[in-house]
């Protein structure tokens, strides 16, 4: 495989921000047919560096070269006529649009016929094992089903080489063996897979070769056989994680304190039915479940971001009193934050800086006491959050569009955390962030235990849900099923009580 | 009008009182079998309360009161001329005991022979717990004054809210109401030297009577009817549900003219209440359930009754809980005490004295 010519190269490749380097004199080869892991922090360059292949972004010194000729790829589209194409992160899909309508997209004809459409992408969907329904409107779709119409399109283009950003952050486990599968399938087929990931275990299982970036640097690239987990971990990060991170099980657990909260027979259309639980102050709830189970939208609910059903809902309790919130707003007034797990599409805005943001979450708890926007506090709250959650950019006015995942998502816990809650919602809060992030993330929600608060943390990844909860509720089919203090749980057995 | 119309509007959309949900088993309520697994200590006739002096154990099981010494067999330590409703061991020496509820009667010690039949110048009627306070005072909860102890069932299905709790002065025989209008007063423990926390079994709480915080809830939204409480040793409390909540229950509670047909018509045993035995006869009411295995749905009925402790630290916060579930027998715990590192409990609904090693029952609760 070795002596194989390069599919896809570059050279020297360097791409700055405002003069700042985001990846620098990066050497890169990727070989046909290889599954290629890119590794690194966040804001080690991993994006970056995969958006320049996929002509999202353009170098700012350096080559590319594609089969061994010179190119620019200086648009997606000219990427793709290359043969290069990318899965993103956050979906770039038309919310308005259906699968079948996503999936075939820019291939129009001059007349279309829906039907053959939807016959046509039922059976490409059900050839990658992915099940969704091509007549559904992708707005209406969870997370996971959208990465699979994202990965399904670019199969469907043809691709000699594609990327997958984070492919498996919001996957199910089973569904992450029908997404491994079809790497098998792809590589098989001679497809070259550029595949960036958090989960290093994913990475150490799928790939062929791995290569580690770190600030934007390049460190090393080996075969993936003599990498384990710490020598990646020590790459990335240049510290020893391994033990801080997912390693360690839990002795012992915080006892439970009052009940915050109690919901009651919850029910929400199809998502929540007549679901039962508690969260009590002082402890970290872990709650899990699979993909469609119903743990985001039962915390929707209790945050006044989803309603319940409007006749025969059931109930929810906070400090024992019944509420029910329209909107979220009340809800962060009444001491309850939830933090998203759809970051860049609910959890800030793009364009404000990174103070703005932190200011407007506290606008958000105060809203009719404050007549004036101050600037100056704006400016010295949003200091004040970025020292304490250390929260790594140039300035404090720096766009949160412009932070890596890590960074991002630290605003975006700042923005809930300055509404001084007493009932934390953290839905996936290390999705899509590295390492070094995840640990600092980890501290922060164990801290915010040991003050008092009442902290949920819904999380898809096992290990993190074993290290962070000190109980643990399991979903099915709408419901909490199973209850696992965190020192008699096993992955066995909280997916034994998910699946069965 | 407007509260009318509310409740019209609540009762349409099943909101609020009309939600009819309960509070789920889980945190430290988490179900076990440690009460389903307790030594069988005694078989009983009419078992109603428990008490200890620290050295006996003092059993009120029909008219009379046993007591236990030791590990031996209970041995009858008194009779009385009417059922003993509720016990309790004064500090100084002699025990109090409540006769149908309506006379408190010291028995022993400084104050034998004192009786108590009314304060607050209404007649005790329902008299279901005592406990000991600081220097002569002696707290009783006196359910309802509209039924007898033996009519609990009666109270709930009517929604009775006149028990109250009363404070009986040894020494001078004074008697004096400290709270009225009380969802079925069940059970009280005394802390500090005028205050006392009191269960307000309809209301599924515990409130205290008295001092800085009187008319507050300890204790909120439980799961189950709180019953009768104990001192634990190592600080805090035991506190008995005799029986779990149930939304057929709650449903029923809710609709007037059903319960009130159930009442005049069908026979108490088989009334859609709360109970402290269940599964006895097929005549008895059924809330529908469901298991799924295999992924055949199988339609079942779960019991009425349940076995229910909870400790309580010193601030009201559950530590852990004791069960006998759905599944098992020993239903109906109307009172714990604690003795030498053992958690006596007394299963009214198999007419059992049990025991649990509490030592035991705290490492099988926190797996290594």
């Amino acid at each position: 495989m070795n002596a194989a010519a390069p599919i896809l190269a570059l050279r020297k490749a360097t791409k700055k921000y405002s003069g700042v380097p985001a990846i620098e004199d990066v050497d890169f080869e990727l070989l046909p047919g290889e599954v290629h892991a890119i590794v690194g922090e966040n804001g080690a360059g991993k994006s970056t560096l995969t958006k320049v292949m996929a002509g999202v972004v353009n170098l700012t010194s350096g080559e590319m070269l594609v089969e061994g000729r010179v190119v620019s790829a200086e648009t997606p589209t000219a990427a793709r006529e290359l043969g290069i194409a990318m899965v993103f992160q956050e979906t770039s899909l038309v919310p308005t649009m259906t699968v079948a309508q996503n999936l075939y997209l820019g291939q129009e004809r001059f007349f279309n016929r829906l039907r053959g459409i939807y016959i046509a992408a039922q059976q490409f969907m059900q050839s990658l094992q992915f099940d969704v329904d091509p007549t559904a409107v992708v707005s209406r779709l969870g997370a996971a089903q959208k990465q699979m119409v994202e990965i399904a399109r670019a199969v469907l283009h043809k691709a000699k080489v594609i990327i997958f950003d984070e492919p498996t952050a919001s996957l199910t486990p089973e569904e992450k063996k029908y997404f491994f599968d079809l790497i098998a399938n792809l590589k098989q087929r001679g497809v070259s897979v550029i595949f960036i990931s958090h989960a290093l275990e994913e990475a150490l299982q799928v790939s062929d070769r791995i290569t580690i970036l770190r600030d934007g640097k390049h460190v090393v690239t080996d075969e993936t056989r003599r990498f384990d987990r710490a020598r990646v971990v020590q790459a990335m990060v240049g510290r020893d994680l391994s033990q801080t991170l997912y390693g360690q099980r839990k002795t012992k657990v915080r006892p439970q304190g009052r009940r915050v909260l109690s919901v009651q027979n919850l029910r929400m259309a199809a998502m929540v039915k007549n679901n039962s639980l508690s969260v009590f102050a002082g402890q970290i709830t872990g709650v899990f479940g699979l993909v469609g189970s119903g743990r985001t939208e039962t915390f929707k609910v209790v945050a006044g971001v989803a309603k319940r059903d409007f006749m025969h809902g059931g109930e929810v309790l906070l400090n024992g009193q019944p509420v029910r919130y329209f909107v979220p707003a009340s809800a962060v007034r009444d001491g309850i934050v939830y933090v998203t797990e759809e970051r860049k599409l609910e959890g800030f805005f793009e364009t404000q800086s990174i103070a703005g943001n932190i200011y407007l979450g506290l606008l958000a708890k105060l809203r009719g006491k404050r007549k004036l926007v101050s600037k100056t506090e704006a400016a010295s709250v949003g200091e004040h959050w970025i020292k304490r959650l250390n929260i790594r950019a140039i300035s404090k006015n720096v766009k949160a569009i412009e932070l890596s995942g890590g960074n991002q998502q630290k605003v975006v816990i700042a923005k809930s955390l300055v509404q001084e809650p007493e009932l934390i919602i953290f839905d996936e809060p290390t999705r899509g962030v590295d390492v070094g992030a995840i640990s600092e993330i980890h501290q922060l929600i164990n801290r915010l235990a040991d003050e008092g608060k009442a902290v949920v943390v819904i999380s898809s990844y096992l290990p993190e849900v074993m290290s962070l909860s000190d109980r643990i509720l399991v979903q099915r089919m709408g419901k909490v099923v199973e209850e696992f203090s965190a020192l008699d749980a096993t992955e066995e057995k909280i997916m034994y009580a998910a699946i069965h | 009008m407007i509260e009318a119309v509310r409740q019209w509007t609540e009762r349409v959309l099943g909101r609020g009182e009309a939600a009819i949900s309960v509070p789920v088993l889980d945190g430290a309520l988490k179900s076990n079998r440690l009460i389903e697994d307790a030594d069988v200590v005694a078989e009983l006739d009419a078992p109603e309360d428990l008490a200890s002096d620290g050295a006996s154990l003092f059993v009120a099981d029909g008219t009379r009161v046993m007591r236990v010494d030791g590990v031996g067999a209970p041995a009858v330590d008194q009779t009385f001329g009417a059922t003993v409703s509720a016990l309790a061991c004064l500090p100084r020496g002699g025990i109090a005991v409540a006769l149908g509820g309506r006379e408190v009667r010291v028995v022993g010690g400084p104050h034998d022979g004192r009786r108590f039949e009314s304060a607050g110048g209404h007649r005790l009627h329902s008299v279901n717990a005592l406990a000991a306070g600081g220097g002569d005072v002696l707290w009783a909860t006196d359910g309802s004054q509209t039924n007898p102890p033996d009519r609990w069932k009666h109270d709930v299905m009517e929604l009775g809210r006149s028990g109250r709790v009363v404070q009986l002065d040894l020494a001078d025989g004074s008697a004096r109401e400290r709270a009225a209008g009380l969802a079925y007063a069940f059970g009280v423990g005394a802390v500090g030297d005028d205050a006392a926390w009191v269960c307000e079994s309809w209301r599924h709480r515990v409130v205290q009577v008295g001092g800085a915080q009187s008319g507050q809830a300890v204790l909120d939204g439980l799961p189950g009817y709180p019953s009768r409480m104990a001192p634990a040793a190592a600080g805090g409390w035991w506190l008995t549900c005799f029986t779990l909540r149930t939304q057929l229950v709650e449903f029923v509670l809710r609709e007037p003219a059903f319960r009130k047909r159930m009442l005049k018509e069908i026979d108490p045993r088989y009334w859609i209440a709360p109970a402290l035995t269940s599964g006895n006869t097929y005549l008895e009411p059924m809330q529908g359930a469901h298991l799924k295995t295999m992924g055949v749905v199988k339609p079942w009925a779960p019991p009425r009754s349940y076995g229910l402790v909870i400790r309580l630290d010193e601030r009201g916060l559950i530590r852990y809980s004791l069960h006998s579930r759905f599944d098992g027998k020993n239903h109906g715990i109307v009172a714990a005490v604690e003795r030498d590192g053992w958690l006596y409990l007394l299963s009214k609904g198999r007419r059992r004295l049990l025991r649990v090693s509490i030592a035991a029952a705290e490492a099988s609760l926190a797996p290594s």
